[in-house]
């Protein structure tokens, strides 16, 4: 498949799209249409929301992450001043159980008890709600609650929660393994191993990380008791999935659930999985027959949020002596937190293992995989899930083997590299890659960094006493999960197709339903770019609709950069459906045989004859008149679609950093960073960009800054944003990007997904920049953050001399 | 989290130093954020001791008689009730503390603690030594602590300024009223005291 290449190297210039004719929409950069109502704070979030009579629920959290509850008095908070209700365990006749949608073979399917009755398994577990006229009356009347605990011993990481010793979180487990899990061929990889002329290893501990979207969790509930329907606006990145789940949680049936998500401000995953809270205040609101409203403060997002990575790994990698990479053999240990959450198994096994072949040609690969539980929220997908976890794996053990064998690090890629004409390629870990370039992407990479004089660079900065490195990171993904018949063998309890609606209405315009669930992606704006292409109707006429469970068929959600790939795909085949419906109403009043009617930038015409020709507009009003459509056809003119794709597709590109480091402080210093991403065809390059910016942001997070940090007793540490350090835009430096497309085969618009490609990416990239730095040190690793004391100790650490 | 150091009293006998450590009235009157001391009788809950706090606490040194403090001295093996509100951060609990002596032999003193609040509580243990120096006292103080809910999510950052500011404000009230008994020359209050010994 031809490989284009695109230079952004001093950033896309969005353009208004008035001034884009709608045969050149598509790929275009224009400006995002959500955006006037969101910076202008038109746009309507979940805690926005107002209902007559609606009151406000507070939750009583665990102080402790690990305890037995021995009494819960309410007491005091029901005599507050405005309260309404205080909720137990004991107050609940529902099931009350949150699922897990993934399985595997020996996972231990624990309780998850939306309220805990008996035991509280971390800090973010909810012993009772309360319910007040005021949001501060509820909170306050929460504080009042008496909760009686025995502490119990507390454990956060999984290399501790899996040692005989420790206290055991769940005792219907037996232990604190939620699973034990491989992938790959054990015999022949010990066999590579044993064979090789060369190995390396690595212990390598990939942090969790609190996902941060800027607008913390949310629901307002409101019951109507005549018709027993139950509408919740809640921050989703799934509607449909959230309503199935609940309605099965909250014994409501689902017909009479409705789900909404209005604006979502970011989710990063935290918003797909289902939540004790939204269920609490659907039933609160069931109970109490008044609107609900919950929406969690910041401090509780940081201790109820479904955390990301948690990782505690031993890699090692074997080569012969030409420096090909024999054999791949992992381990690690992932941490599941407390509970398993929505997707959490799938996340560090089918997510994580499945890409340990990155870029390259291993001839086998080993891999197993233990979760542990333990008393920190649960973990889930946080943007990238599972890949940046085995992008790390791969690009460290990469940069290490290139040292240990004596090569450039660049130079030991592009050998190892699967071929370009490789494609399809099946790796040892069940994948077959789409399509790809990946010595275009270090090529392009190479010339934007001038690598070759930086290395002189470098040599003449450590005779001066200062030391500058690159990081190169050569990543891979799988995006778009998919199909379903695949992720049903591996595991999945729901399948990953997406739906979508496609309507006309009588005067012309259009509107688009997608199950998809936008979150600041800019749905609205491509997926308009890719109904205007496909129908020829202009921009300004296309409406886009997601997020809500009463207009929208069915649909998945959002996650996994699967919307442009799945969610797009069904959107063409619903655009195609009704060009073809539309044809034979053309045709019917053409006098044409409809196969004589060619469709064009929104006009139907009999072919060779171009005065014999009619707008898909006049079609749709006449679809709509009904009085002169083929006798054998239904009026209106829309379609449905469940677009269900062949497989995953797999973006690529390499990512790299230049950094200066003092060894005299640990300080770290950008001096470049550049991306050169591959996601097949771009809908529109300023949203593209936007995503690798942003993507690369939380992945320089998690390289520099970003750490939940637990004490002995599990407690959060880093509880604020006072302790935790999100990135500020003074902490990124400057991004040069630059793109190559390699259409995938899997969709019809050839696209590769976008959404996690920087967080993925950019971690490694980093590391390994301050690893070449500081190579006169003999510094072979530092764990993420790369703080500057950690640095500073590393350096020190081998005397500070070299 | 593990807290130590040495408070310098100066000017000061052991006897002294060990008689106004041992005085709960004194202990209350130095911590800063302590409503109350209360021993617990039997087997009795933190508020019901709360009960018996008087309104208006008695004298302490150098006023009051030191017969009578070490009469109300902490006994080894003993558990008291205490209210203390400690600022940590931008999280301002109230705790209500059992103390718990659990040995006590001059000049050494070691006291375990567990405190609750609505949404944080604390379990500590500690001890101190008085070590005399020429004209003074050295304290040599340490503290183990676990804290727990809001306290440890918002306040760990913090938790050691505040600790060493409340630690370095006790001792330094404790030193300004034993400054005091030194300076209270008849009565012959210092010879009294180490004639308790």
């Amino acid at each position: 498949m031809a490989t284009e290449e695109t230079d952004h190297e001093d950033g896309v210039q969005s353009i208004d799209p008035d001034d884009v004719d709608t045969e050149d929409i598509l790929g275009s950069a224009i400006e995002r249409r959500e955006d006037p109502a969101l910076v202008s704070g038109e746009a309507e979030y979940t805690d926005d929301i107002q209902k007559p009579e609606m009151t406000h629920m507070a939750m009583v959290r665990s102080q402790y992450a690990h305890a037995e509850i021995e009494e819960v008095d309410t007491s005091a908070a029901e005599e507050m001043d405005g309260v309404v209700a205080v909720y137990t365990a004991d107050d609940l006749d529902v099931p009350g159980n949150l699922p897990v949608g993934w399985l595997l073979d020996s996972l231990e399917q624990v309780n998850h008890p939306i309220l805990a009755g008996d035991r509280v398994r971390y800090q973010g577990d909810a012993v009772a709600i309360v319910v007040a006229e005021e949001r501060y009356q509820a909170h306050d009347a929460a504080d009042a609650v008496d909760v009686e605990y025995e502490r119990l011993d507390a454990v956060a990481h999984p290399g501790e929660a899996l040692d005989d010793d420790a206290p055991v979180i769940h005792e219907e487990a037996g232990s604190n393994q939620a699973f034990d899990w491989e992938i790959g061929d054990q015999e022949a990889t010990k066999q590579a191993f044993e064979e090789a002329e060369t190995t390396v290893s690595l212990d390598l501990h990939n942090q969790l990380l609190i996902p941060n979207a800027i607008e913390p969790r949310a629901t307002v509930a409101d019951y109507h008791p005549r018709t027993d329907e139950l509408e919740l606006d809640m921050t989703s990145q799934n509607p449909h999935v959230h309503r199935l789940l609940m309605s099965g949680v909250i014994d409501h049936p689902e017909h009479k659930l409705s789900i909404r998500a209005p604006e979502v401000g970011g989710g990063f995953g935290s918003k797909i999985h289902h939540y004790a809270d939204e269920a609490l205040t659907a039933l609160a609101a069931k109970d109490l027959e008044r609107p609900v409203k919950w929406t969690a403060t910041r401090t509780e997002t940081y201790i109820t949020d479904a955390q990301g990575r948690g990782h505690e790994t031993t890699g090692e990698m074997a080569l012969d002596e030409d420096g090909n990479i024999t054999g791949l053999r992992v381990h690690t240990k992932a941490n599941m937190g407390a509970y398993l959450s929505t997707f959490a198994p799938s996340i560090p096994t089918y997510l994580y293992a499945t890409l340990l072949s990155g870029q390259y040609e291993i001839p086998t690969i080993y891999c197993t995989v233990e979760g542990a539980f333990t008393n920190v929220p649960p973990v889930d997908a946080y943007r990238g899930a599972g890949r940046p976890e085995a992008s790390y794996v791969v690009e460290r053990l990469v940069r290490q083997a290139a040292r240990e064998v004596d090569m450039d690090p660049a130079e030991f890629r592009r050998q190892n590299f699967v071929p370009g004409d490789a494609f399809p390629y099946e790796t040892p870990v069940a994948m077959a890659y789409d399509s790809g370039d990946y010595q275009k992407t270090l090529d392009r990479a190479k010339e934007m960094l001038n690598y070759e004089e930086f290395r002189e660079r470098q040599e003449q900065a450590r005779e001066d006493g200062r030391y500058l490195g690159v990081g190169l990171s050569a990543y891979i993904e799988a995006c778009g999960i998919a199909p379903s018949e695949l992720v049903g063998e591996l595991g999945a309890q729901a399948g990953l197709w997406e739906s979508s609606v496609v309507r006309f209405q009588p005067s012309g315009t259009v509107t688009v339903y997608v199950g998809t669930s936008g979150h600041g992606q800019g749905h609205d704006t491509t997926y308009a770019q890719i109904v205007a292409d496909k129908l020829g109707v202009d921009y300004d006429d296309i409406e886009v609709e997601e997020g809500d469970t009463d207009e929208i068929p069915q649909g998945m959600g959002t996650y996994g950069s699967r919307s442009a790939a799945v969610g797009g795909g069904a959107i063409v085949e619903s655009a195609e459906k009704v060009i073809e419906k539309g044809r034979k109403i053309a045709a019917h009043q053409l006098e044409a045989d409809p196969e004589d009617v060619e469709f064009e930038n929104g006009e139907y015409q009999v072919a060779g004859a171009p005065d014999r020709s009619v707008t898909i507009q006049d079609v749709a009003g006449a679809s709509y008149l009904a009085h002169d459509i083929p006798d054998d056809m239904e009026p209106g003119l829309e379609a449905t679609s469940f677009f269900d794709p062949e497989n995953f597709v797999f973006p690529f590109g390499m990512h790299a950093a230049i950094v200066e480091v003092d060894p005299d402080t640990g300080e770290i210093e950008f001096e470049e960073y550049v991306a050169v991403d591959d996601v097949g065809n771009q809908i529109n390059p300023k949203i593209v960009e936007g995503q690798i910016h942003g993507g690369i942001a939380q992945g320089i997070g998690q390289a520099l800054y970003e750490s939940a940090e637990y004490d002995d007793n599990a407690q959060l540490t880093t509880g604020s944003m006072q302790d935790y350090a999100v990135p500020k835009s003074s902490h990124i430096p400057e991004i040069k990007t630059a793109s190559t497309v390699t259409e995938s085969p899997h969709n019809p618009l050839g696209v590769k997904g976008v959404g996690e490609a920087g967080t993925i990416a950019a971690p490694q990239a980093v590391v390994n920049a301050v690893v070449d730095a500081l190579e006169p040190f003999d510094v072979d690793h530092i764990d993420m953050p790369l703080t500057n004391e950690r640095v500073w100790r590393a350096i020190n650490e081998n005397g500070g001399e070299h | 989290m593990e807290f130590n150091g040495t408070a310098t009293i100066e000017d000061a006998s052991t006897e002294e130093v060990w008689l106004a450590l041992s005085d709960p009235y004194m202990i209350k009157e130095a911590l800063p954020g302590c409503a109350f001391i209360v021993e617990i009788e039997g087997d009795e809950e933190i508020e019901e001791a709360a009960e018996r706090a008087p309104e208006e606490d008695p004298e302490t040194l150098p006023e009051a008689e030191p017969e009578e403090i070490a009469e109300r001295a902490f006994v080894e093996g003993s558990r008291y009730a205490a209210r203390m509100q400690i600022s940590v951060g931008s999280v301002k609990p109230k705790f209500d503390t059992m103390v718990t002596i659990d040995d006590r032999e001059f000049p050494e003193m070691n006291a375990s603690a567990e405190g609750e609040s609505s949404n944080s509580s604390f379990e500590m243990s500690s001890g101190m030594e008085l070590v005399e120096t020429e004209n003074d006292v050295d304290v040599e103080w340490w503290a183990e602590a676990d804290v727990f809910g809001r306290v440890a999510q918002m306040g760990q950052r913090v938790i050691n300024p505040v600790a060493k500011r409340v630690v370095g404000r006790f001792f330094d009230e404790i030193e300004a009223q034993l400054q005091e008994v030194s300076e209270e020359s008849s009565g012959g209050l210092r010879s009294r005291i180490s004639g308790l010994f």
